[in-house]
């Protein structure tokens, strides 16, 4: 039952009492499924290459193309893109491209490389589509979710977890105390269990939280950030953020608000891991300020 | 010709309504930036996009939050294409007073301070002047000019675009007035004894609960009660070097229409953030200590002062927190407030 006595605080982040104050004030439950979690690993690769995006933000394609081969032989274990491909969506599936168009667009360059990917891999033309926003969600069976990487004044981070906020039909609704529910999006069941990659475009992140884009804060990382859990994804994301924040100011800059939006999606929505300790990055490539 | 009563009434009423309008309108023409149509080789596109309240979510999506935050009134928005170049837009973000506008451009001082008319501003020892009305760097400028708040952005960042950026931005804040700071702002006293200073680049204003969340977080629901109506300042008061540790406190001060709303918001602030703490809110707060708490990250102090809340969290010691709120409240009595 929810108790409308108990409000979530910064006092609660301090403590570490999230869990009990979280679940009970906003979900009106305890964290149901979190804390009963197997300790499973999830792995992650972080994918780099110095020359994938100059100074001038000009995309060199060619790189692009290999950093993919990478990422998808390095998430999925198989020895090219065919295989991988296909370990991880049916030949007959229709597979939704799901980009973030807002704030920090998604790269069309690489959006272009996944599709040519997927083609090159037997899949026909027609059965990719654009599955940003909801019509477009229900026709596909398998979604390759593709945000651009920053943070977000509303809730934190704004990458992975919410590049599904169109699917909800009422984006707005959560602006403000629900965004710790964006995971109940993900569970929805036009979406549930169709993510079948989550390809993070950082290339040129933003790390503060806007809300519009303000290019001191935006910075050459040249990467792709990917795996199959959205929520470790996210998590390696948010570590990368809150790291260059440290640098810029140079002391620490926590995101504010925290973006509980990531463990309540472990927690209570069961969507993958948000502790780094069950998370395995792999990371090939440029290594300079990796941030991790 | 001798004009009957009524008809000269009647001519009088219609000559004080055009110089009125005329007025008005001029009035209104003069507060409306004059933007070239040509800035290097960028050219003005026709017309500019009007953005309201209503459809500045599908303009900007969840960014609208913030300016609903403050006392919207619309946006334009230019867009200045180039062959070769990348595009510069400009958005005027049009604000109900220059308080507003302040406000944001008070939630990041970052960057290259910029002055359009060639002088800098005069910076008081006494209380905090914003240093600068313009911010440069990486392509975007930020600029409050009386009831306006501007963003100007190259696509990408040249000497060319740069001298484009700031030759709209000088065109935008000519024939400006330049309003002084919000008055909430400049009661905040710069030092405390040789303790404590200001950290004014940290300093600002607002009025939405979402606003002060991405300054400071405190909680997910509006547990101040903050709405349009309200004013608030946050800033960092910090320890000053050689005077012990290197210490932070964070300082927030705001203003309700009414004493009565005040105390009800620092009721509802109290019940949420201090639920286990027995409540110390008196019925005449006037002449009495702050209440002190023994928080997670330290000290918390606040207190009532007719129809402003001053709260101090995070100070390293009771005495600290009972200074700087004592010092706040001295300073908020002696310029008027507090009643």
């Amino acid at each position: 039952m929810k108790d409308k006595g108990l409000v979530l605080t910064r006092r609660d982040f301090i403590r570490g009492t999230i869990g009990a104050t979280l679940g009970a004030s906003v979900f009106g439950l305890q964290w149901p499924k979190g804390e009963a979690r197997a300790a499973a690993t999830s792995l992650v690769t972080v994918v780099r290459d110095k020359t994938a995006m100059d100074p001038a933000k000009n995309v060199d394609i060619a790189v692009l193309k290999k950093m993919l081969v990478e990422t998808l032989t390095g998430v999925t274990g198989q020895k090219n893109t065919k295989d991988a491909w296909l370990s991880l969506v049916k030949p007959n599936d229709v597979i939704g491209l799901v980009p973030s168009d807002h704030l920090n667009p998604t790269h069309d360059e690489v959006v272009d490389v996944v599709k040519n990917s997927l083609m090159d891999a037997g899949i026909p033309e027609d059965r990719i589509r654009d599955a940003q926003g909801p019509r477009n969600a229900k026709k596909c069976d398998a979604l390759i979710s593709i945000p651009g990487l920053k943070a977000h004044w509303l809730t934190g981070i704004g990458t992975v977890l919410k590049n599904y906020i169109m699917y909800s039909g009422s984006p707005s609704s959560y602006h403000q105390s629900n965004s710790s529910k964006l995971g109940e999006i993900w569970n929805l069941p036009f979406v549930k269990g169709k993510t079948k990659l989550v390809l993070v475009d950082a290339l040129y992140p933003l790390c503060d939280k806007g809300p519009q884009p303000d290019p001191r804060y935006q910075w050459n990382y040249n990467g792709f950030i990917a795996g199959t859990d959205p929520v470790a994804v996210e998590t390696v994301c948010l570590k990368i953020i809150t790291e260059k924040r440290k640098v810029i100011r140079g002391e620490p800059w926590p995101l504010s608000p925290p973006p509980i939006c990531v463990a309540a999606a472990d927690k209570v929505y069961g969507l993958g891991t948000s502790r780094m300790e069950q998370i395995q990055i792999q990371h090939y490539g440029w290594g300079q300020e990796l941030l991790l | 010709m001798k004009l009957s009563p009524k008809l000269t009434l009647v001519l009088l009423t219609i000559t004080m309504t055009i110089v009125i309008w005329g007025g008005a309108s001029g009035k209104m023409n003069a507060d409306k930036p004059n933007l070239p149509k040509t800035v290097g080789v960028w050219n003005r596109l026709e017309p500019p996009r009007i953005i309201n309240s209503k459809n500045i979510f599908k303009y900007m999506n969840g960014a609208g939050e913030l300016y609903l935050g403050y006392r919207f009134r619309h946006l334009e928005v230019f867009d200045y294409t180039s062959a070769d170049q990348g595009n510069i837009l400009v958005e005027l973000y049009f604000m109900e007073s220059p308080d507003d506008a302040f406000g944001l451009l008070s939630l990041d001082w970052g960057g290259e301070p910029v002055s359009f008319d060639g002088t800098s501003v005069a910076i008081s020892n006494q209380y905090f002047m914003a240093s600068t009305r313009a911010l440069y760097g990486g392509g975007l400028l930020r600029l409050w000019s009386d009831c306006i708040y501007t963003r100007i952005m190259a696509e990408r960042e040249t000497p060319a675009s740069k001298e484009a950026v700031l030759a709209l931005g000088k065109a935008i804040a000519a024939n400006t007035r330049y309003p002084p700071e919000p008055a909430l702002v400049k009661l905040l006293p710069l030092k405390i004894d040789t303790v404590w200073k200001l950290r004014v680049a940290r300093l600002s204003f607002f009025r939405s609960y979402l606003v002060l969340n991405s300054i400071y977080y405190l909680s997910h629901e509006n547990i101040l009660d903050l709405d349009l109506s309200a004013e608030a300042v946050i800033a960092p008061y910090e320890h000053i070097a050689g005077s012990g540790d290197p210490k932070r406190s964070q300082f927030l001060l705001v203003q309700y229409e009414k004493p009565e709303r005040a105390r009800q918001a620092l009721n509802r602030f109290h019940d949420a953030y201090l639920p286990e703490y027995k409540k110390k809110i008196p019925a005449d707060t006037g002449a009495d200590s702050p209440s002190l708490f023994k928080l997670e990250d330290g000290w918390l102090a606040y207190k009532l002062i007719g129809k402003y809340i001053a709260i101090v969290f995070e100070c390293p010691d009771p005495e600290s927190a009972r200074v700087i709120l004592q010092k706040n409240e001295s300073n908020l009595l002696k310029k008027g407030g507090g009643s």
